[in-house]
C-alpha cells in the first residue's frame, strides 16, 4: 500500500512564506560558500607562491650551510638552529610561567575576585600587545644592561607572547573540568594541590598541550620582537649568550635585498616556517581526534 | 522528639540545632538529627528542602563556597566537626561522599580507587592491589572488570560508573557513607544492584542517603527522616514514616499530595 504523497490539503503550508525562506536560505548558503571559498583560494594561493618560489631552494646545502654574502651560495642552517634554539627556551620559559598562571586563574577563584580579574585582563591585553613593543621592552630591560644583543634576549622576548596563550588555554580547559569532579576528589580527603595536580590537569591534559603547542606555532613566525634582541648573526651560533640568528629575521633580510640568492633564500626559509607551522597544528588535530575516540 | 530515644542503637553522627545559610539564605533551621551507626537513613523531601545541604554540612564540603556557613553542632566521634581546628582532609576521609552523577576521575579503573587509598595510607604496590581488587568485589563490579582494570573508567557505563565511584569511596575505609541521590542518573536495572549494595555496606558503614524515590526509601532506609522547608519534619523507621507518619505535612509528601 502507498501513501499519496505530502504535498495537499494540511501538508501544503502556507506557500508565499514557504518560497521566501527557500530563498533566503539558498541567498545565505551561497555567501557562505563564496566566503568559504574566498578564504581557502587566499590559502592556497600563498601556499602555492611558497612552494614555486621556495622549494628550489629546498637543497642539502641550505640545512648544512651558513648565511653567506650575496653571490657565494650558502644556506639557511645558523636561522634554522637559532629559530628552533630561540623558540623552543621562549616555550620552556614561557609555558611554565602560563600554566601557573592558567590555573592560578582558573583554580583560585575564592580569592580576591579583582585581582584575579585584573591579571587576566593584563594577560589579555598582552595577547593583544604588538610584538614590536614586547621586542623594545626586552631591548631595554636585557640588551641594554647587558651592553649586547643576545639569543636569550630573543627567547625572552618569544616567551612574552608564549605566556598569556598559555595561560588563556589554561584557564580556559581547566574551567571545563566540571566542578562534581573536583567535589568528587575533595570528597575522598584529597588535598587541593593534589586535586589540581592530579584530577583537574589530567582531565584537561590534551588541551593544555594543545595551547602550549598553538603557543610555539604563534611564535616561530614571529620576526618584531627578534629585530631588537637577538638581533641575527651571519656565522654559526648556538651559543644563547651571543647574538643569534633566526628564520623570520633572515627572511626579513634577505627578502627586501636586491640579491637574487638572497631572494630565493628568503622564499625558502618561508616555505620552512610554513611547514614547520603546518606540522604543529597537524599534530594539535591528531593529538585531539585520539582523545575524542 | 528524636528517634535516638527510641533507638538503641548509638548514633554515629549527632547533629543538634544546626543552621545554614547560603549567604543571607537560611537554608537549615534549627535541625537536630541522629544518624545511628551500621544504619541507612533515607533523607527525603521536595526538591530545594535542605536534604542535600545537610548531606553538604556532614563532610564540610560546603566550606570549599564562601558565603556558606553552618552553626550549631556536629558531633562525630566525639567531637564537634564543625569547630574551627578539624583536619578536613581526615574528615572527609573519615566520611566518604557518594554524588548524583557519577565522577569518574580521567585515569584507569585502578587508579580511580589507588588515588584515594594513596590519601591516607602508605601501602606497598601488593596492599593497593589487593584493596582494589577487595572493593570492587564489594560492589560487584571485579567481574565486569578485572581483565580490564587498567583501561580508562570513562567507557564504563553509568551504572557501572557508580559502582566504581562507590567502590572508590569505601576504599578509604570510611566510617560514614553519604550518598546524595545516587540512583537518580541510573536506569532501573544499575538502581536495583545499587540498592542491594547498600544493604550490603550498612554492615560495616553508617550510610545517610538523599532520594527522591520513596520507594527507594521504603526498600534501602531503616530510618527516614522527611524534610522540608529546611526543617526536619518528622524522622522515623521506614516503616512506621510510610504507613503511619505523624505530621500531616509528611502525609501530604507520601502520598504525592505536594513536592
Amino acid at each position: 500500500m502507498s501513501a499519496t504523497p505530502c504535498t495537499s490539503g494540511r501538508w501544503q503550508g502556507n506557500s508565499l512564506s514557504d518560497m521566501r525562506r527557500r530563498m533566503v536560505d539558498r541567498v545565505a548558503t551561497g555567501l557562505c560558500w563564496a566566503a568559504t571559498v574566498l578564504v581557502l583560494l587566499m590559502l592556497f594561493s600563498i601556499l602555492f607562491v611558497l612552494v614555486r618560489n621556495g622549494v628550489g631552494g629546498l637543497r642539502w646545502i641550505t640545512f648544512v650551510h651558513v648565511t653567506l654574502p650575496p653571490g657565494q651560495g650558502g644556506g639557511l642552517a645558523n636561522a634554522i638552529m637559532g629559530s628552533l634554539i630561540q623558540t623552543g627556551l621562549a616555550v620552556l620559559i614561557g609555558a611554565p610561567v602560563g600554566l601557573l598562571v592558567g590555573i592560578y586563574l582558573a583554580e583560585f577563584t575564592a580569592t580576591d575576585g579583582r585581582f584575579i580579574n585584573l591579571v587576566r585582563f593584563i594577560s589579555d591585553l598582552l595577547l593583544s600587545a604588538p610584538s614590536i613593543l614586547v621586542g623594545l621592552f626586552i631591548y631595554m630591560i636585557v640588551v641594554v644592561p647587558t651592553g649586547h644583543f643576545s639569543g636569550m634576549a630573543g627567547a625572552l622576548a618569544l616567551s612574552m607572547l608564549v605566556v598569556p596563550v598559555v595561560v588563556r588555554t589554561t584557564e580556559d580547559m581547566l574551567r571545563l573540568v566540571p566542578l562534581s569532579m573536583r567535589e568528587a576528589a575533595i570528597a575522598l580527603g584529597a588535598p587541593r594541590w593534589r586535586v589540581i595536580l592530579f584530577v583537574c590537569l589530567r582531565a584537561a591534559r590534551d588541551g593544555v598541550a594543545t595551547g602550549i603547542l598553538l603557543a610555539l606555532a604563534r611564535v616561530s613566525g614571529e620576526t618584531a620582537p627578534l629585530l631588537f634582541t637577538s638581533l641575527g648573526n651571519m656565522n654559526w651560533s648556538v651559543s644563547p649568550a651571543a647574538p643569534m640568528a633566526s628564520l623570520p629575521v633572515t627572511i626579513y633580510q634577505y627578502a627586501g635585498a636586491a640579491y637574487e640568492d638572497w631572494t630565493a633564500l628568503a622564499w625558502t626559509g618561508a616555505l620552512l616556517i610554513t611547514a614547520g607551522i603546518l606540522m604543529i597544528n597537524i599534530t594539535v588535530r591528531l593529538g585531539l581526534g585520539r582523545n575524542r575516540k | 522528639m528524636t528517634v535516638a530515644e527510641k533507638q538503641p542503637v548509638p548514633a554515629a553522627i549527632s547533629v543538634r540545632n544546626l543552621d545554614f545559610y547560603y549567604g543571607a539564605n537560611h537554608a537549615l533551621k534549627n535541625i537536630s538529627i541522629d544518624f545511628p551507626q551500621g544504619q541507612v537513613t533515607g533523607m527525603i523531601g521536595p526538591s530545594g528542602c535542605g536534604k542535600s545541604t545537610l548531606l553538604r554540612v556532614l563532610n564540610r564540603m560546603y566550606d570549599l563556597y564562601p558565603g556558606q556557613r553552618a552553626t550549631g553542632e556536629v558531633i562525630f566521634d566525639g567531637c564537634n566537626i564543625l569547630g574551627p581546628r578539624v583536619n578536613l582532609n581526615v574528615l572527609r576521609a573519615r566520611v566518604g561522599m557518594v554524588f548524583q552523577k557519577p565522577t569518574p576521575f580521567p585515569m584507569s579503573i585502578y587508579d580511580n580507587i589507588a588515588f584515594g587509598v594513596r590519601l591516607h595510607e602508605r601501602l606497598d604496590r601488593a596492599a593497593i592491589e589487593a584493596r582494589v581488587e577487595d572493593v570492587l568485589k564489594r560492589v560487584a563490579l571485579w567481574s565486569e572488570v578485572r581483565d580490564r582494570l587498567h583501561d580508562s573508567a570513562s567507557a564504563l557505563s553509568g551504572g557501572q560508573q557508580q559502582r566504581l565511584c562507590i567502590a572508590r569511596t569505601i576504599a578509604t575505609r570510611p566510617e560514614v557513607v553519604l550518598l546524595d541521590e545516587p540512583t537518580s542518573a541510573l536506569d532501573p536495572v544499575s538502581t536495583a544492584r545499587i540498592e542491594e549494595l547498600l544493604d550490603e555496606l550498612k554492615a560495616d558503614f553508617t550510610i545517610a542517603i538523599v532520594t527522591h524515590n520513596l520507594q527507594q526509601a521504603a526498600r534501602c532506609a531503616d530510618q527516614v527522616a522527611f524534610f522540608y522547608m529546611g526543617e526536619v519534619v518528622e524522622v522515623d523507621s521506614a516503616d512506621r514514616m510510610f504507613t503511619a507518619p505523624r505530621e500531616n505535612r509528611t502525609q501530604d509528601y507520601i502520598t504525592g499530595r505536594f513536592g
